[in-house]
């Protein structure tokens, strides 16, 4: 529903996205993530026809965005990440425009902005001003903006910035109602969100592709587990004992009043048989070095870690979007 | 180029500009002014009946004084500064452009929602017509061509209005640069009377005056070349308006 091929952008003589391939399937929830500068506003902002490529391709429902703009903006409902809306209307009046503009017809506007103001959960507000609104009401009046024609992908960026925990999760709630009928692509930093929500997810840093896949495909894809044993002993030969163990990388050891953290890294690509085989030898090589051991745990990679992982290099830097 | 999403547009453009107090006051400040003017105007031809012969109120009104381009002047640039400028501004020009219309049907929708104000703004001006004859006799040949002057003249000006409030994300840079462009193309008129007649400059000067336009419209002369020169001002500002938008729409 959504395809991205070879999709470059370049500001000046920096890329803000560069050679990006990634595709969403019809029915599924995909998380867009990345480090604020990667290139997911940019990136969004060129699928909704707000911005030209420099080269490369993007499509929704097999429109292309350029050549095709007019239907590939009419099979879309997009939510840009400021939600610019105007202050003077209120949340009925311009829904209604927004339907209007849509070309929803007449006798189907005041259902689908009805429709739209229940889904967002805005129609408390319905005959408020768009300016005297929380910033909640106004992220949720562009959800339901982007909602009223009823649209069957939808682009939303950073749909849940700057919302209390109780608004986010009805939010994620309106996300997850849409999967499987709905073409959901939606940007975010905040990894929590996207394991809430998301069956998919595509990873990018600095403009560029650096995962993508199911949500498990990716988390499995860089498994980097690691084994915790604390045990109550002498740090040094806590420490010799657990290296004695030749499946294990680069012990760490941390010692807090004779009780000790070993932090024993093992190998992704290791088995689940060579895994427990390894917890056996280093209790007992524990036990044999005169160590009490108190508790041996098997640590498995969140998608926090992978994120820190993929976008390590420098990510913090931000790039900025324009 | 489908023309879907005019009619919206053009609606909340209109709606936009008169929930703000700067359309009443700017509406007030026009009657008043234009009020002053016509009661100066009558009560000028009233004391000095001698002038009469070649010159009516309603010529003086339109041309030949330099009432006419100081009310536009002042009028033009504000009722053009926001249409692109705020939107830009505020960002509500990207939601407004990922929806499904053409950059063609925002550029007109926005161009026809000024070009109604400022025929509002005009309307009640009408009543000068009603009072005058009440006195006197009112050619409505003569009333007729100078309401299509100001039309005219004032449809180019808005137009280029429009391209400048494109140009910026700044309101107020919006207001000077029409400002700007009104006031030159006034000065290009004023070469008229400045270089040698006979030379070609003398003659590009006359050509563009709106002095000398309005002056004919307002004597009752609807001279086609009046026509074309505004018909053309106004297409160009349209396009340009077009490709700027698209410029920074797909930059």
């Amino acid at each position: 529903m959504i395809a991205v091929t070879s999709l470059t952008k370049r500001f000046g003589a920096r890329y803000a996205v560069r050679d990006l391939t990634f595709e969403v399937k019809k029915g599924s929830v995909c998380g867009f993530l990345g480090p604020n500068g990667a290139g997911k506003t940019t990136t969004l902002r060129i699928l909704a026809g707000a911005l030209g490529k420099t080269s490369g391709g993007a499509s929704i429902c097999g429109f292309d965005v350029e050549s095709a703009s007019m239907d590939a903006r009419r099979s879309m409902g997009y939510m840009p990440e400021a939600v610019p809306l105007y202050p003077e209307m209120r949340v009925a009046e311009y829904l209604s425009f927004r339907a209007e503009l849509k070309g929803v017809a007449r006798r189907e506007r005041p259902r689908a902005v009805a429709t739209a103001m229940k889904k967002a959960r805005v129609d408390d507000v319905a005959s408020q001003r768009i300016g005297a609104l929380s910033k909640g009401y106004r992220q949720r009046v562009g959800l339901a903006d982007a909602l009223v024609a009823d649209p069957p992908v939808l682009v939303l960026d950073e749909p849940t910035s700057g919302l209390d925990p109780n608004q986010i999760r009805e939010v994620r709630d309106v996300v997850r109602d849409l999967a499987g009928s709905h073409t959901v692509l939606l940007s975010t930093h905040i990894l929590s969100e996207v394991e809430a929500m998301c069956d998919h997810v595509v990873v990018i840093h600095r403009g560029r592709l650096v995962a993508a896949g199911t949500r498990e495909d990716i988390t499995r894809q860089r498994r980097a587990t690691s084994l915790e044993v604390v045990a109550r002993g002498e740090r040094e030969a806590c420490e010799v004992a657990a290296r004695s163990v030749a499946a294990f990388g680069d012990v760490e050891a941390t010692d807090d009043g004779g009780v000790v953290t070993l932090l024993c890294p093992i190998s992704a690509s290791a088995t689940d048989e060579a895994r427990a085989e390894a917890a056996e030898a280093v209790v007992s090589a524990l036990v044999a070095a005169g160590a009490r051991v108190r508790r041996v745990t098997e640590r498995a990679s969140s998608l926090e870690d992978v994120f820190a992982e993929l976008t390590r290099d420098g990510g913090g830097e931000a790039e900025g979007e324009p | 180029m489908t023309l879907g999403g005019f009619l919206p547009v053009l609606k909340r453009e209109l709606f936009a500009f008169f929930v703000t107090p700067l359309a009443w006051v700017l509406v007030t400040a026009f009657l008043v002014v234009q009020g002053m003017h016509f009661v100066l105007l009558v009560s000028h031809f009233a004391d000095e009946p001698q002038i009469a012969s070649d010159q009516t109120p309603l010529q003086a009104f339109f041309g030949n004084t330099v009432i006419l381009y100081l009310v536009l002047f002042l009028l033009v640039p504000p009722i053009t500064m926001r249409l692109f400028a705020e939107e830009r501004r505020s960002g509500t020009i990207e939601t407004l452009m990922t929806a499904p219309v053409s950059t063609a049907a925002v550029v007109l929708a926005k161009y026809a929602s000024a070009l109604l104000t400022y025929a509002a703004m005009w309307a009640p001006t009408a009543l000068y017509l009603v009072i005058l004859s009440r006195t006197g006799e009112i050619d409505p040949r003569v009333a007729a061509s100078s309401y299509l002057g100001v039309m005219v003249v004032g449809s180019a000006y808005l137009a280029l209005g429009l391209l400048m409030s494109a140009l910026t994300r700044s309101q107020f840079l919006a207001l000077v640069g029409t400002a700007l462009v009104i006031l030159v193309l006034f000065i290009l008129g004023v070469g008229e009377f400045v270089a040698r007649e006979g030379t070609t400059l003398h003659d590009v000067c006359a050509y563009v005056s709106v002095w000398a336009h309005m002056t004919d419209f307002a004597s009752g002369v609807v001279d086609s070349r009046r026509l074309v020169f505004y018909a053309t001002l106004t297409a160009l500002g349209l396009f340009g308006t077009v490709r700027v938008v698209d410029a920074w729409r797909w930059g």
